[in-house]
């Protein structure tokens, strides 16, 4: 058994008196009482010493019973103040009259009648002034007759003194007996130390393993952050080349590239968070308003009406990365492309648990010579797969750019199936106002979605609140479901 | 999105087979069951399919998709010999009308609530809300023909759908709750639309209201429909549709002379494809009697055509077709998405981390590194945070969005560390010290880029902390910059520099102004920095913007 110097010490100081209380034992120890108190149970967790807790109540006085004390309860001070009878009047003039008029009449003292006190003889001292007195003399009393009294009035307040009993157990006994070395030991090694070689007879203090240590807390990436590297690596990994671009799109980059509709719901101000700027069109954009208008040179009707060049160049906050899907396109319409991009989009809607005005979204497109739907299908298995999600299945879907489209479904244990993103081929009518000749699988997904399924979290706007508990507590690594 | 409801008995009626078969297989030619009801399914479908906005679409569907019945489905029209004249004074109002008579309509109450649904699902998927299109259903032996479409003074009275006593159409606009919801589509015209009979009587207030004189009952057998709108295709499609509904329930369709023409016919298109156009999307081989027979599952009118191509005749219903990769979708829907081989290709790229996230990612290990932790704020923010929180002069080019959904979001950040700086505040009561940083966009003037913000905040937060962790930013980035007294008000005179780069002013350090500390309700020093990123030397410009 290694016991530590204090433990030692308060084994020393025990061994003549066999049991004493901390404090005396601190007197003995020059130590502090709490100090003596904390040597005492580790020393008893071993057996060493039995550590009793008493606790008693003691009454001592409060600011107002402090102003009587030595003068004796206000009823009495204004009793002794006039002689048999007084004027009510003259009474109220007591500075303490207030409160002792009523205490008076209760305990029976006086009688009022025509407006004059009259004292009935009855005035001896009752048990709530004997205790009071007693108050006096020694500055604190125990429990006892008329102390309740006191304390209803709010003249003595409870005062709770803990004090412990330490006492040398059988086997403490012993192993003082068997001789103790107090020699002092070194908290720290010192430069000194090491060098000299002292450090060879050092008692260095001991400590215990068994108590939890300071918490620290390491810088971190934001958790949603580490899923959204994560995604990206896997993309990185399937040989996809990373695209980044504005936030702000003109509604041509947004909407009319993608063959949206000028009279779509989506480009309407309830969906989309537009913007008062406009932005001027790009070179060639008539070849889109021609698509548009009556399908180009491709098989296409079009939407037929006419194509407004002014709705195209408002500006809006992209409602999707699609739009900059369409742009890498424009400029690398030679095959093969591969490409992503992760970034944040929005849509004009009211925040709540499950829906926020900007969140992530994630876009894969590969146009290549000879890709096809089952490449496209290829793909979206070989990318939930990577990312956990190890049963996948396609039900058709419908978005306005893409033809073939495919609503793809993972298997989520506890869930059962769930939607997880969208994917198609980009419809003719939005590749070839661009001179890209061979098809584009594309695919996105909001990911805020995955990482609430990942992060076990309910409210989506956890992810951006950024709660530095929340954060601090997330393991960096294994932390997923 | 449209939700349909699917009563079972009337479903299984017009299907021929059980619910559950449909309940299974509906998913498959594009639909999310919402809710199974007792005796009902409610269904959402997509918005380029409003042919399958009531039971008797879906059943006409999921009769070819489940081998059923196949092929194009016929309906007859013959002429009513009614006639329609339209104004020529609603060309700038509302020009476009199409019409027809349906006789021999069996309508109970579930018809009628049906019919009603497929209507307002028209309304809103071709419609758009009645702006494009409207339609009307009518009595057609409440009142006697010929017709007459006209543009009428805004003072004509005549009794409204649900209402007792005669109303001007002015009156309707501002006083029944059909004329509130659309007024806006009309007030702004000299004169109103309007349809009439011989007799001129009101059938209807259109894209408002019918007049209660047609209105429809489980007593009425014959119908007389009304489409009116701005868009003659789109007009024309919801005419087909409902009409080949009610045929599908029973009822016969005839054609009345709307200005000389006989509408509707209820023909099909004609499209001839290419089959290895077909395969080579799809990735499957098939034959063109294969592919023919899958079209006809779908309830195209399909033949091999010879030369590799197939000949396709679309019903008139499909307004969704508009391009040949159109039908290709279908022939992979019928050949079942579960059916398909998924494969990768064999051609190989390389991959590329875009440089904006290399410095990005550098700059997270740098700042992880110093014991920051990171936050995700929104870009949405408003000007009290951005600007009158920091004491700093709003920014000429800050983007503000036409309409915000809240207070709290009502313009583009231009800046992070007013951000970070809301973090602080909204985990005043978390363990310090804190040391928070956030990178990502901000746009100034439509231009997108990138900065980076950090603060720290403890008892002994200062100037020296500050600095420390903006210099071993920049010389882990290899920016290379000088410092010089900054004026930022955010900051405390005589303790805030300002990082020069070029001249130019690139990012600012220092220790937080206790005014602004007071505006965040923070209650201890702040050590803050920022940097914009787009001064590390070979920092990327970002295409294409906006």
């Amino acid at each position: 058994m290694e016991l530590t110097l204090n433990e030692k010490r308060l084994l020393v100081a025990l061994g003549p008196v066999g049991s004493a209380d901390a404090a005396s034992l601190a007197d003995l120890m020059d130590s502090r009482r709490e100090a003596v108190v904390q040597y005492a149970n580790l020393a008893g967790e071993r057996g060493l010493v039995d550590v009793e807790k008493h606790v008693s109540r003691r009454y001592v006085p409060t600011k107002e019973g402090r102003a009587y004390l030595g003068k004796g309860l206000p009823e009495r001070q204004v009793l002794e103040s006039f002689g048999e009878t007084i004027p009510m009047r003259d009474l109220q003039s007591h500075p303490l009259a207030k409160i002792a008029i009523g205490w008076m009449r209760k305990k029976g003292w006086i009688a009022i009648r025509d407006g004059v006190v009259q004292k009935t003889g009855a005035t001896a001292a009752g048990a709530d002034e004997v205790a009071f007195a007693r108050l006096g003399e020694t500055g604190a009393i125990e429990d006892g007759e008329g102390v309740p009294d006191l304390l209803r009035r709010g003249l003595v307040q409870e005062e709770e003194t803990v004090t412990y009993t330490v006492s040398i157990t059988p086997l403490g006994r012993e192993v003082l007996d068997a001789g103790l070395d107090l020699q002092e030991e070194v908290g720290t090694l010192t430069r000194d130390q090491i060098l000299s070689g002292s450090w060879k007879d050092l008692p260095l203090r001991r400590y215990d393993v068994t108590k939890l240590p300071k918490r620290a807390y390491p810088g971190k990436v934001h958790p949603y952050q580490r899923i959204i590297d994560e995604m990206r690596r896997i993309l990185l990994d399937m040989g996809f080349e990373e695209m980044a671009g504005g936030i702000v799109q003109s509604s041509f980059w947004n909407f009319d590239a993608l063959f949206q509709p000028q009279d779509h719901p989506a480009r309407e101000m309830q969906d989309t968070f537009f913007l008062g700027e406009r932005w001027p069109l790009p070179k060639g954009y008539e070849r889109v308003r021609e698509m548009h208008e009556h399908g180009g040179k491709t098989s296409s009707t079009g939407w037929g009406g006419t194509w407004s060049a002014e709705k195209a160049e408002q500006c809006v906050l992209r409602t999707h990365t699609t739009s900059l899907s369409i742009q890498h396109l424009a400029t690398h319409p030679e095959p093969p492309v591969r490409a992503f991009c992760i970034g944040r989009v929005y849509r004009r809607e009211a925040i709540d648990p499950t829906h926020l005005a900007e969140f992530e979204q994630l876009e894969g497109i590969v146009m290549d010579e000879g890709v096809n739907f089952r490449h496209l299908l290829g793909f979206l298995k070989e990318f939930y797969g990577k990312m956990g999600f190890e049963k996948v299945r396609f039900r058709p879907g419908y978005f306005p750019y893409t033809e073939p489209s495919v609503e793809p479904e993972v298997y989520v244990e506890g869930l059962g199936w769930v939607e997880l993103g969208g994917a198609g081929i980009f419809r003719q009518e939005v590749t070839a106002p661009f001179g890209i000749e061979h098809p584009v699988l594309a695919w996105g997904l909001g990911i805020s979605r995955v990482a609430m399924l990942r992060l076990g979290l309910r409210d989506l706007r956890q992810l951006y609140r950024s709660d530095v508990e929340w954060i601090r507590e997330m393991p960096t690594y294994g932390g997923r479901r | 999105m449209a939700i349909i409801t699917l009563p079972y008995r009337y479903l299984e009626r017009l299907t021929g087979t059980d619910r559950q078969t449909v309940i299974d297989r509906i998913p498959m030619i594009g639909a999310d069951i919402e809710r199974i009801e007792e005796d009902h399914v409610d269904v959402e479908l997509f918005p380029d399919r409003p042919d399958l906005y009531s039971p008797e679409g879906v059943a006409r569907a999921m009769r070819g998709f489940l081998g059923i019945e196949e092929g194009l489905p016929a309906y007859d029209v013959r002429p009513s010999g009614i006639t329609f004249a339209v104004d020529p004074g609603l060309a700038d109002i509302r020009p476009y009308l199409g019409s027809a008579v349906i006789r021999n309509v069996n309508l109970d109450e579930e018809a009628i609530e049906s019919l009603m649904g497929l209507q307002e699902a028209l309304h809103w998927a071709v419609g758009r809300g009645r702006g494009k299109v409207a339609i009307g259903v009518h009595d057609l032996d409440a009142v006697t023909p010929p017709f007459r479409y006209i543009a009428s003074p805004r003072d004509r009275s005549f009794v409204p759908l649900d209402f007792e006593q005669e109303m001007t159409m002015e009156e309707i606009l501002a006083d029944h709750p059909k004329g509130r919801d659309y007024a806006h589509l009309v007030e702004k015209f000299q004169r109103f639309p309007l349809i009439v009979d011989a007799e001129d009587r009101v059938l209807s207030f259109p894209p408002i209201i019918n007049g209660e004189l047609t209105r429809v009952t489980t007593g009425t057998k014959n119908i007389l429909l009304d489409c009116t709108g701005t868009d003659r295709r789109a007009v024309m499609t919801a005419v087909n549709i409902i009409c080949t509904a009610l045929a599908e329930a029973g009822a016969t369709i005839e054609s009345v002379t709307v200005e000389g023409e006989e509408m509707p016919s209820l023909a099909p298109a004609e499209r001839v494809v290419s089959l290895a156009e077909c395969t080579s999307l799809l990735g499957l081989s098939l034959t063109a009697g294969e592919m023919a027979g899958l079209l006809r599952r779908m309830r195209f009118g399909a033949e091999p055509d010879g030369d590799g191509k197939v000949r396709v005749l679309v019903p008139c219903y499909r307004a969704d077709i508009l391009h040949d990769w159109d039908i290709f979708e279908d022939v992979a829907i019928a050949y079942g998405f579960e059916n398909f081989d998924a494969a990768l290709p064999a051609t190989t790229t390389v991959a590329r981390e875009h440089p904006i996230n290399a410095v990005a990612g550098a700059v997270r290990s740098v700042m992880t590194g110093l014991g920051y932790l990171e936050v995700i704020p929104f870009t949405l923010t408003n000007e009290r945070v951005l600007y009158a929180n920091m004491q700093r002069e709003p920014s000429p080019g800050t983007l503000r969005v036409l309409h915000p959904i809240s207070e709290e979001q009502t313009v583009v950040r231009t800046d992070l560390l007013p951000l970070v700086m809301e973090m602080l505040q909204a985990n005043k009561h978390r363990e310090l010290p804190q040391r928070l940083y956030a990178t990502g966009d901000v746009v100034v003037d439509c231009v997108t880029s990138q900065k980076v913000a950090a603060a720290s905040i403890h008892p002994a937060a200062d100037f020296s902390e500050a600095y420390a962790a903006a210099d071993v930013l920049c010389r882990e980035l290899s920016l290379s910059y000088t410092v010089r007294e900054s004026a930022d008000p955010a900051f405390l005179d005589g303790r805030r520099g300002d990082i020069i780069v070029d001249g130019k002013i690139v990012g600012v350090f220092g220790e937080i102004h206790p005014a602004v500390l007071n505006a965040f309700e923070l209650e201890h020093p702040v050590a803050a920095f920022a940097l914009d990123l787009t001064a590390v030397p070979g920092y990327p410009v970002l295409p294409g913007t906006p």
